[in-house]
């Protein structure tokens, strides 16, 4: 079995849980309207409340860097590693990061004052920085993990997939624990590239209104430490599910074959059934064609239990980091009990019961689904242990 | 981890296909890189591929057509140390200037698992696929979960590692001087490998703690996928019985790896 031993988020809703449930039970939602520099796009964003001013190691620094150094000082996550390290043979715990934008932050910036020769200079002359693998990199150092370590990049499904991961190496007796995590942070890269796909809205988004808009981008780090037998939440990853849409590049298949099969693999993973999940949390990124598709698929979850909804009205969508954020959201829940609304949309016409507004209930079962582009997809079940 | 290995692609300078190792042809040095064009892609996605994504693509399905594998059901670990330094030189260079157009499709394929998007459209497959990162030790990385996944999924394994040849700004971060693809199918020992596989080769894989010292300095990042199919060739035509190699992995770790030719085949 793989227990989620602690876990932490830093996002647009705060820094660390505490500030994330009290803005989730207060309805205060994490999008403002965009104020980000050298950007001309009229949009929502889901920013930091934090300033990250403080610059990491010359080495390593980055926007995304700052990110997670300052999520890992959350919840006592950072010392919570260090205390378990004294337990633990150094090549027994892993790391397994989840990202889409890694530190391009920083290489678009550098990209700004290239040299005659088309050379980063300083401060940007950094190797390590500008690689899908910087996430992995920074947290291995800065945690001082030494086991197996790798930055799992496959779009909006990156930190939802390093869940399945680090479950197959927990499994496999590869490692003792794992410290899995997700990074993404705000660039121009990101607000231009949906901007080319026409799909970033004017609004904060509403996903699964009958009049969405689009998406709101947004950042966000956070991490869960799993191990194989030490239960201090009370929650276990009860099921891991994998599949590729096979269909296109940024269109999901129209009848959603892919989100189906991660989610069935899902289920079966954890040996449970639809009816059996009180809680999901849908990738619902509020535009017209994904939301349309995922609602087809999860008409499965139309029964007297399960609860749905979609949180990136609160986030906006972290892309590489919508996994660990909407895991961490749906995990809490069997903790508070708290099943958070749809931010912004008023009405739906999903067809399945689709939560407007906040609902407290007890909760066993949580699914969270997560899709991205080059159609990959993961879904995650978390039950009270 | 006893596993096998069964198919290996490889698309570099001089060396366009596996069978060239196995049939001991020789390696023209004079010969220039020639950028992969697989037909494999349907035309609709094919226009839309870049160099990158055709080099994966190419050695994703010479290594699945030499395991004789299915294509539509195999999973697939991608791994790559920079990923598409075209995309991104051509994303930032526009990002840093006033008009900040973006192509669309330059957009969709900048994801790192872009290969493994166009693979599993070409492929038809909606088994389970992943990239990972690893840095300059990327194919350690990759090699490591594409053997986590044999052993979960019961069922061959995809890995694919590909990097092309930078300019700057990224030259300067980490040289990489030709670009290389090398694939491979890693099948459970158990399995039965159909008698007309071109390659048998069984592998005892052992995740090691420390350093293997094994990492050259300026090395490519997929040499170690090149030394894996250089050794594997060598067995496979008789010239050695066992072969060994460590696998460095990123941080401290490294993998172990002893080669044999499969016995009875």
């Amino acid at each position: 079995m793989v227990f989620v031993n602690r876990y932490t988020l830093t996002s647009a809703l705060g820094t660390g849980l505490v500030a994330m449930r009290a803005a989730l039970r207060s309805g205060r939602g994490g999008l403002s309207q965009a104020q980000w520099p050298d950007c001309s796009i009229p949009c929502y964003l889901g920013v930091l409340p934090a300033a990250l001013e403080t610059a990491v190691t010359a080495e390593m620094d980055s926007r995304n860097n700052r990110m997670i150094d300052l999520a890992l000082a959350q919840d006592g996550f950072a010392d919570a590693i260090g205390a378990l390290q004294q337990q633990l043979d150094p090549g027994r715990l892993g790391l397994v990061m989840g990202t889409s934008t890694s530190s391009i932050d920083r290489t678009e910036s550098g990209y700004r004052s290239l040299d005659a020769a088309g050379r980063f200079t300083s401060p940007f002359i950094q190797p390590r920085v500008h690689s899908p693998h910087a996430p992995g990199v920074f947290v291995a150092e800065r945690l001082g993990i030494d086991g197996p370590c790798m930055t799992v990049s496959a779009a909006c499904a990156s930190s939802a997939k390093v869940f399945a991961t680090a479950k197959r190496w927990l499994d496999q007796d590869l490692v003792d624990a794992v410290v899995v995590g997700g990074a993404d942070s705000i660039c121009l890269s990101i607000i231009y590239g949906f901007h080319s796909l026409q799909l970033v809205s004017p609004d904060p988004c509403r996903p699964f209104s009958p009049d969405r808009t689009g998406i709101s981008l947004g950042e966000a780090a956070g991490f869960a430490l799993l191990t194989r037998n030490d239960n201090a939440t009370g929650i276990r990853l009860s099921g891991a599910g994998e599949s590729c849409d096979a269909y296109h590049m940024s269109s999901a298949h129209p009848e959603g074959l892919g989100a189906r099969l991660s989610i069935e693999r899902a289920l079966k993973d954890a040996g449970l059934a639809t009816t059996d999940i009180d809680y999901v949390n849908l990738h619902g990124t509020g535009t017209r064609a994904n939301d349309e598709i995922e609602g087809k698929v999860c008409a499965m979850f139309n029964n007297s239990r399960t609860v749905l909804s979609a949180t990136k009205g609160w986030t906006g969508h972290t892309l590489g980091a919508a996994g660990i954020v909407e895991a961490v959201i749906a995990m809490d829940a069997l903790c508070t009990g708290l099943l958070p609304g749809t931010m912004n949309t008023r009405q739906s016409e999903a067809p399945f019961h689709l939560l407007l507004d906040n609902l407290e209930r007890p909760t066993r079962h949580v699914l969270s689904n997560s899709f991205g582009f080059g159609g990959n997809n993961c879904s995650l079940v978390f039950s009270v242990a | 981890m006893i596993i096998q290995l069964t198919g290996i692609g490889i698309w570099t300078r001089g060396l366009t296909h596996f069978s060239t190792l196995l049939e001991n042809t020789g390696i023209d040095p004079h010969a220039e890189y020639v950028i992969p064009a697989p037909v494999a892609i349907p035309a609709r996605e094919r226009r839309r591929a870049g160099h990158f994504i055709n080099l994966a693509v190419e050695v994703a399905h010479q290594a699945c057509e030499m395991a004789g594998v299915d294509k539509r059901t195999i999973p697939s670990v991608f791994t790559s140390a920079l990923a598409d330094t075209e995309i991104s030189d051509y994303m930032c260079r526009k990002l840093a200037q006033n008009e900040k157009l973006l192509s669309p499709t330059q957009f969709h394929n900048s994801v790192h698992n872009a290969a493994s998007g166009y693979w599993s459209i070409s492929a038809q497959n909606r088994a389970p696929s992943t990239f990972v990162g690893g840095f300059d030790r990327s194919f350690g990385a990759g090699l490591l979960e594409a053997t986590s996944q044999v052993v979960a999924f019961g069922t061959p394994v995809l890995l694919v590692g590909y990097d092309l040849a930078t300019r700057s700004p990224f030259h300067e971060m980490l040289p990489i001087d030709v670009s290389l693809g090398v694939a491979m199918v890693l099948t459970p020992a158990h399995y039965v490998v159909s008698s007309t596989s071109m390659l048998t080769i069984r592998m005892n894989i052992v995740p090691k703690s420390g350093s293997s010292d094994s990492t050259r300095p300026g090395a490519h990042p997929m040499q170690s996928g090149l030394d894996l199919a250089h050794q594997s060739a060598q067995l496979q035509r008789g010239l050695k019985q066992v072969s060994t190699l460590a696998i460095d992995t990123p941080r401290s770790g490294h993998l172990w790896i002893e080669l044999s030719r499969e016995s009875g085949k």
